[in-house]
């Protein structure tokens, strides 16, 4: 466990968070403090998730990493460069609660749309698509309609799309919250081996403190009204973690760490919204 | 599919077959010289001469136009329709287009949208009767032939309805969705064609239906006042005759309707077409 000290970062850092903050309707009757003054730094190959009570800010941090946000005070980077040089660039993928498939397109068009807007030629398209297809094990889908589908087979191919033009970085918004909990399970398995096959970094926001400790090398605990990062906690359960993780001392132990960390957090804004599953 | 047309087809037949039941009844026992309601005249003469049989309809259809003449009356219609039906068709597709746009410049441009809207609005409570011979007149001096002014008064008519269609559709697509297309520092343009048009659809083909209506109308009505020979101006005439040839009227009003149906067939065959991927209405 470390506090959430500034580690030097260097240029070759996935995501520097360098005192950003982030102000809603400034000035206005309806002004909203959604960060206070956030300093984070994401190693390359780091499985990150953000967790706290809800309105604590996590989504406008994953925003504001993909510059759909510009931050008010502060500056952010990804992969050495400016967060809009990267995302003029692709340098990151995103999945979201909803899947936001495309109805209208079949899932290998789903799946090629970064690609499409790329402009790569079709030949290479469909052999990267098929290369996804494979990984998110969907390959007898390609031809389906996203509707077609269960809520999970649609999340993996939204998670296929995020991944298909193999950006260094991936931000996910609770990706799994409106899956059950054995698809969750599951999911969750897919998504690690999926990243560690593609040596991606992923900064994960979830509501679930176990799906936190198990994904991740390093939780991020957030307390609401400004946001902050009350703590960050380390995760050692080893690059092949599996189910029988989920039975590990490393795992129940942290899980109260971080359990405690957010009954902290709570405490000062008295807010709710983290599930214990 | 097939079953769904055919079952569709079956219930068109039957409600047509109700339709002259209705009239037949009305015919037997509806009062002679009209009838009042609420102190209004609005009910119909049942006499023959206003409302003849519908088998005399039927008849009348394979009698000549003008006795003396072979080609029978079904015929003569049917060529005065299929002109209406073309002029219809140029005025659609110009009115889609414009209307379509349209809504892209004002979804684009909020100022355009504020400034241009209320004309739009206004632009249909204009008298098309009225403007259709100041159109034609207008058009004399451009040296253009008459149809294509009737065309455009169609248009006039079908732009409306598909340009707020469209503009509603381009401006419902998802927060999400756009937010996606954001992520991939997608230009305006991409975004347009490749989510917000595609996502609009649903939106648009309803306006199109209307539209397709709205530009049989008013070519119809602008044939009337501009004398190209259509099916709207072949009603005039006949509706001129009405007290010798009472039925000779309804072979023109059924060879419109059809070319209405055949508008509206056109537009829900495109939108088979496009929509076929689509879930099914109700679901998501
Ligand atoms: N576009 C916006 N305009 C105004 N206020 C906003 C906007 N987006 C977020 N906020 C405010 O910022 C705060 C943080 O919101 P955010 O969505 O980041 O929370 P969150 O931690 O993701 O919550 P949840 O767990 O419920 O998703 C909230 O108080 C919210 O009202
Ligand atoms: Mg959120």
């Amino acid at each position: 466990m470390n506090n959430s000290a500034v580690v030097n970062p260097v240029p070759s850092d996935a995501v520097v968070v360098d005192g950003v903050s982030m102000v809603f309707n400034e000035g206005q009757q309806n002004q909203v403090e959604a960060l206070g003054s956030i300093d984070l730094v994401i190693r390359p190959g780091d499985f990150v998730s953000l967790i706290g009570p809800s309105g604590c800010g996590k989504s406008t941090l994953l925003r504001l990493i993909a510059n759909l946000l510009d931050p008010t005070a502060g500056s952010v980077l990804v992969n050495g460069k400016s967060a809009s040089q990267a995302r003029v660039e692709q340098d990151y993928g995103m999945a979201f609660q909803q899947s936001g498939l495309f109805e209208w397109r079949n899932v290998q068009k789903n799946i090629e749309l970064p690609l499409e807007l790329k402009g790569w030629s079709k030949a290479r398209r469909r052999e990267r698509s098929a290369e996804m297809l494979e990984l998110v094990k969907l390959s007898d889908f390609a031809a389906h309609m996203p509707w077609q589908l269960s809520g999970g087979m649609q999340q993996r191919v939204a998670i296929a799309r995020a991944l298909a033009a193999h950006p260094p970085l991936l931000l996910m918004d609770e990706p799994f919250g409106a899956l059950d909990e054995m698809t969750r399970e599951h999911m969750q398995a897919e998504l690690l081996r999926i990243c560690a096959a593609a040596e991606t970094t992923v900064v994960f926001v979830t509501h679930s403190i176990p799906e936190a400790v198990y994904l991740s090398n390093r939780v991020v605990v957030m307390s609401p009204r400004p946001g902050r990062i009350t703590e960050i906690i380390d995760v050692d359960l080893g690059d092949d973690r599996d189910e029988d993780s989920r039975e590990d001392d490393e795992f129940y132990a942290r899980i109260t760490d971080v359990r405690e960390a957010l009954r902290g957090a709570d405490r000062v804004a008295g807010a709710r919204g983290i599930e214990d599953r | 599919m097939i079953r769904r047309g055919l079952r569709r087809a079956a219930l068109f037949i039957v409600a047509l077959a109700l339709v002259a039941v209705t009239w037949e009844l009305y015919v037997a026992f509806g009062p002679e010289d009209g009838g009042e309601v609420l102190g209004m005249r609005i009910l119909p003469r049942a006499s023959e001469r206003a409302m003849p049989h519908t088998w005399e309809m039927g008849q009348r259809l394979f009698d000549p136009e003008v006795r003396g003449q072979d080609r029978p009356i079904w015929l003569a219609v049917t060529g005065y329709a299929w002109y209406t039906f073309r002029m219809a068709l140029v005025g659609f597709l110009l009115g889609c287009t414009f209307g379509i746009a349209l809504a892209v410049l004002m979804s684009r441009f909020r100022v355009v949208e504020r400034g241009l809207l209320p004309y739009v609005v206004a632009s249909q409570t204009v008298p098309l009767i009225a403007l259709a011979p100041q159109v034609a007149a207008l058009g004399g001096n451009w040296d253009l032939p008459k149809w294509t002014w009737v065309a455009a008064l169609g248009a006039f008519l079908a732009f409306f309805p598909v340009s707020v269609a469209t503009l509603k559709g381009l401006s419902s697509t998802s927060a999400a969705s756009l937010e996606l297309m954001d992520s991939y520092a997608a230009s305006w343009w991409t975004t347009l064609t490749k989510l917000r048009f595609p996502a609009a659809m649903p939106y648009i083909i309803p306006g199109m239906k209307l539209g397709a209506t709205a530009a049989v109308i008013g070519v119809i009505v602008s044939e009337v006042s501009t004398g190209v020979r259509g099916v709207g101006f072949a009603s005039l005439t006949y509706a001129q005759k009405a007290t010798s040839d009472p039925a000779q009227v309804y072979t023109a009003v059924f060879g419109a309707a059809l070319l209405g149906l055949a508008m509206f067939g056109l537009v829900v065959g495109f939108e088979l077409l496009v929509m076929r991927n689509r879930p099914a209405e109700g679901s998501s």
